[in-house]
């Protein structure tokens, strides 16, 4: 398993939202999120197969996403997620309570780090 | 798609999982590839991110969330892998929990099927009926000792119905029921059971017809014209399920009554009986057949009470006040009526009383009569269960110690304890599951034989063999529960394993704990079968006792029929004439001995019983013993049914109607009625002391058993066919005296034993007279042998079970001290090669059953001893605490045990020491 330095851990539940984001903007299989979700955070978030396929799964069992087997630009068959109306309502409502939270929590913590 | 279409399309789904995650490899290489890595290295590398493809494929399925139920399957598909590889042992648990599934399935579908059963009409818990007892079928004098009443005759059954507003409607229903020649068209007369019923029966119960209408108020009153409904099945059987007998006539007794409807395909009647009525007919119509002997109104003093009360009460009736005030309105009744009140009677009124009972079942007389041999048959199949369960547990328990091993071997590669114990649990309840299944069949085989067996004359019974829904939800619910409760204490057992030490001591015992439990199920066995078989001896001997006694009367070669003279419209007149061309006929049948005529025979369940009155006595008062049964008989019925004469004479040639009206009578009688006197040439009479010079007793015959075959010799006189008395004067007595006349049964005696006698005896019976139908043919000691059905069938369910237990506890012990040999080969090894002798080694093996043996039969004989106490009222000549059953018993066992326990034990004597050191 490839460290990295600056990889943390993701608290629960985040996963599940930043997968759900990288499927709103379209139809993508698997190995696509992960890479997303790495380019979009700069190489600073890997996600490893053994968390992403179950999140992926369970969101599926959840009916926030639904899946379609396509074949890719080589041509091999992928399953393609695709967020449901469902799943898009979850997402906006997850995506506003996230940012509050985060507002809150940074309101609090502003200035910690030099004074500690 | 919800879990169960998941769980459904498992193989796609696991596929596709297969088929994402290698995409998702192949792409991460491919693109490692495209990075400068050689493909070897770039699959190196990407292995090794991706970890466990199978952990990540576990953890998808778990998100599923059908995991739970996907692992039951796995658990069952395992199971059942486990079990075929060991066939012997699958097979061993399947059947000995079939056989104690089964034995107790049929029993239960037998008292679901009787005891437990509903009328089919509409809301049954709503029914009341005024009495709870069966008394049959005709009374005029007090009904019980303690007062209690349940037959009531019609007037007063008018009178209750006006006065009880609580009652919504309240019918009546005849008590007995009869056979009927009944003529349709052109079809010759055929015996239909018919059943009296007042107008509203059908309203009261709610039930329609399946065609035409059913019987009503309006067809239930004088001068009303005469109808009846048949019954669907007679209708099938008798009719072809012919649809324009609605609204045609059909004859009975000669009588025209216009069928108005047919009952519907489920309706049986008020209550279970072996042949229910095949048509019902009108209270009111009862005097168009029965012309002067009609019972309906009072006749002079007598009022027949013939009828039980079935009703339907309204909702939030008080019950116990209904009941204390239809006991009111019976005493006031009776004090009105002289049969009650003559004679000291009156100072008995005030006990007397009715008790309301829950209706919903009907007339519960069938129930009465098989429910203390249902309830002991349902405990004594419950304890082959017990037996049976206590075998598979042990089959179980010995199966887990050898697999020992295995199970410490995945323990230790780290399956988790809680799902081995699952495991071994899973294939229990696959395995008591299986045996619940077979159980049905056997139960359904054994329901069946019972009932052909218990009801040799059932005809459209309504109760069946086959498994009700209830039935079958409890044979799947007793053997879920077998597999449950007698897998977990192995299971628990077999999961305790401990690594290090199952492998160390896999055939080195000389002695472990798991050994606890087989020898406590061993004592349950032994204990359990000693209850059995002692069961089994006592019923087997009372049944002996029963068929083997003393009845009084010779029965080989002879042969019982019933005809019906005024069915088929003779008159007393014409009678004598009839049996003699009758008893010329017979007698000239090849090789024929005696035939004679009786108004019922001897154990055929019937006879007439009156309160006799010795000339110069007073009326005997209501509580003093006056009765006695009495049958009229031809001249020859003693010598035919081989009864000898003790003191006067037989009757004769000479007893006319003109000479002087003489009778038999037997030795209880003269016992009872003239202790220490010569009762020939004494008078007596009936009923009333005016009649107290009617009869003169000609002669005293040997005892011989008329009526229960289970009870002691009951006073009986005879009277000739000759002689009608033609001195009473009170309406009843004279056509009951009418009546006495016509004598439907006829016994013909062969010299030798005979073949097709029924076919040579109704040719010969149509040649006198082809209106003439045989309502019965039998063999005498086939009817003698019908008086035992019950006793018979519940001696040989009990022997049955008895087997079975035996078997399965031998079993059971053989299993059992063959596992401790096994176990301990190379101890015995040991002990040989340092020199013990092989009868040591036998002793030593038998010693280590002989303790939870002993055990056992200690506790057994109390259980015995208090069952046998139960079941001491179904029991004849010999006690339910009998010594003498648990010796056999204890013996029986012994004897099993002994060969079950040296088998093993010589198989173990005769192990080579080196082999027996080398195993391991």
């Amino acid at each position: 398993m490839q460290k990295s330095d600056s990889k943390f851990d993701l608290p629960q539940g985040t996963l599940d939202l930043l997968i759900m984001r990288v499927v709103a903007l379209g139809p993508i299989h698997g190995y696509a999120i992960a890479q997303r979700i790495q380019q979009m955070s700069r190489e600073a978030l890997q996600v490893q197969q053994g968390s992403l396929y179950p999140a992926l799964h369970r969101l599926e069992y959840k009916k926030f996403l639904v899946a379609r087997w396509q074949p890719t630009e080589t041509g091999r068959e992928a399953k393609f997620y695709e967020l449901t109306a469902k799943g898009r309502v979850y997402l906006k409502d997850e995506t506003q309570n996230w940012k509050r939270l985060t507002d809150v929590v940074g309101l609090i913590l502003k200035g910690t780090v030099e004074g500690i | 798609m919800n879990w169960l279409q998941r769980l459904f399309s498992r193989k796609r789904l696991e596929r596709e999982l297969e088929k994402e995650l290698r995409f998702h490899f192949e792409a991460q290489v491919s693109d490692k590839v495209r990075s400068g890595v050689s493909d070897e290295e770039a699959r190196r590398l990407t292995r090794l991110e991706f970890g466990g493809f199978d952990q990540i494929k576990e953890d998808c399925r778990e998100s599923r969330g059908t995991m739970w139920v996907e692992s039951i399957v796995q658990d069952i598909r395992y199971g059942i892998r486990q079990l075929r590889k060991s066939p012997g042992f699958s097979i061993t648990a399947v059947v000995t929990l079939a056989l104690g599934i089964g034995a107790t399935t049929a029993i239960f579908t037998l008292v679901h099927g009787v005891l437990e059963r509903s009328l089919p009409v509409a809301d049954p818990s709503s029914l009341y009926r005024i009495g709870d007892k069966s008394t049959c079928c005709y009374y005029s004098s007090l009904e019980s000792d303690d007062g209690d009443f349940d037959l009531f005759p019609y007037d007063l059954y008018l009178d209750l119905k006006r006065s009880s507003p609580e009652f919504e409607e309240l019918a009546a229903v005849e008590a007995g029921g009869g056979s009927q020649p009944v003529r349709w068209g052109s079809s010759p007369s055929m015996p239909l059971r018919s059943e009296y019923v007042s107008g509203n029966y059908f309203a009261m119960l709610g039930v329609g017809t399946y065609a035409g209408r059913p019987l009503t108020q309006n067809d239930d009153r004088n001068g009303a014209s005469p109808v009846v409904v048949l019954s669907y099945a007679a209708w099938q059987s008798y009719f072809a399920g012919d649809a324009s007998v609605v609204g045609s006539t059909v004859y009975v007794q000669t009588h025209p009554f216009t069928v108005v409807g047919i009952a519907p395909p489920s309706f049986y009647g008020d209550r279970i009986v072996e042949r229910p009525p095949d048509f019902w007919i009108p209270v009111s119509n009862e005097p168009i057949i029965n012309g002067q002997g009609s019972d309906l109104w009072p006749k002079g003093e007598e009022d027949s009470a013939w009828f039980y009360l079935l009703g339907r009460v309204r909702p939030q009736t008080n019950i116990t006040a209904l009941q204390a005030k239809l006991s009111a309105m019976l005493r006031q009744w009776m004090s009105t009526q002289v049969q009650f009140t003559a004679h000291g009677g009156a100072a008995l009124i005030p006990r007397q009383h009715v008790v309301l009972t829950p209706g919903g079942g009907g007339i519960q007389k069938l129930q009465a009569q098989t429910g203390k041999g249902l309830r002991l048959l349902m405990i004594l199949s419950s304890i082959v269960l017990l037996i049976a369960c206590a075998n598979f547990a042990n089959l179980l328990l010995a199966r887990g110690t050898s697999r020992r091993s295995e199970l410490a071997v995945r323990m230790a590669l780290g399956a988790a304890r809680i799902r081995i114990m699952r495991q071994i649990l899973t294939q229990s309840v696959i395995l008591s599951v299986m045996g619940g299944a077979a159980g049905v069949a056997i139960a359904y085989a054994l329901s069946r034989m019972i009932l052909l067996l218990a009801f040799p004359h059932a005809r459209n019974m309504p109760v069946n063999a086959s498994p009700s829904l209830v039935v079958l939800g409890f044979a799947f619910v007793v053997s879920l529960l077998t597999g449950v409760i007698f897998g977990t204490i192995p299971a628990w057992y077999s999961s305790q394993a401990e690594a290090a030490e199952a492998f160390r001591t896999a055939a080195r015992s000389t002695g472990d704990r798991t050994s606890m439990p087989q020898k406590a199920l061993v004592v349950i066995q032994v204990g359990l079968s000693i209850v059995l078989i002692s069961g089994a001896f006592l019923m087997g001997r009372s049944l002996a006792n029963l068929e083997n006694q003393n009845f009084g009367i010779a029965t080989a070669n002879r042969y019982v029929l019933r005809i019906d003279p005024k069915g088929a419209g003779y008159s007393i007149q014409r009678l004598s004439a009839l049996y003699q061309r009758i008893e010329e006929r017979f007698s000239a049948l090849p090789s024929a001995k005696n035939v004679s005529f009786a108004r019922y025979t001897p154990l055929d369940g019937n006879a007439w019983g009156t309160c006799i009155v010795q000339q110069g006595h007073a009326a005997p008062g209501p509580q003093d013993k006056c009765f006695s049964s009495w049958v009229r008989v031809s001249r020859h019925f003693l010598q035919t049914v081989g009864v000898p004469i003790v003191r006067g004479r037989d009757f004769s040639a000479m007893d006319t109607q003109d000479s002087t009206p003489v009778v038999l009578v037997n030795q209880a009688f003269a016992r009872q009625f003239f202790p220490n006197q010569d009762p020939v040439g004494k008078h007596f009479g009936l009923m009333s002391p005016r009649n107290s010079g009617a009869f003169e007793i000609a002669g005293v015959f040997a005892d011989f058993k008329m009526n229960d075959p289970h009870g002691n010799v009951e006073p009986l006189f005879l009277r000739p066919l000759t002689q009608q008395y033609l001195g009473y004067t009170e309406p009843e007595a004279i056509s009951g005296e009418q009546n006495s006349m016509f004598l439907n049964s006829i016994i013909l005696q062969f010299s030798t034993s005979q073949s097709d006698v029924e076919d040579l005896v109704r040719r010969a019976l149509a040649e006198v007279d082809p209106n003439l139908t045989i309502f019965y043919f039998s063999s005498y000691d086939a009817q003698v042998a019908g008086n035992f059905n019950q006793d018979r069938l519940i001696a040989r369910l009990t022997s049955l079970f008895g087997v079975l237990a035996l078997a399965l506890a031998s079993v059971g012990l053989y299993g059992v001290i063959s596992f401790f040999v096994t176990r301990r080969t190379t101890e015995i090894g040991i002990r040989m090669a340092m020199g013990s002798s092989r009868s040591a080694i036998v002793s030593l093996v038998m010693r280590g059953a002989l303790g939870p043996i002993l055990i056992g039969i200690a506790l057994g004989i109390p259980a015995a001893l208090f069952l046998g106490h139960l079941s001491a009222s179904l029991l004849y000549g010999i006690t339910g605490t009998s010594p003498l059953a648990c010796i056999v018993a204890t013996a029986a066992l012994a004897a099993s045990a002994l060969i079950a326990g040296f088998v093993p034990a010589r198989r173990a004597a005769s192990l080579d020491p080196m082999d027996a050191l080398r195993e391991q």
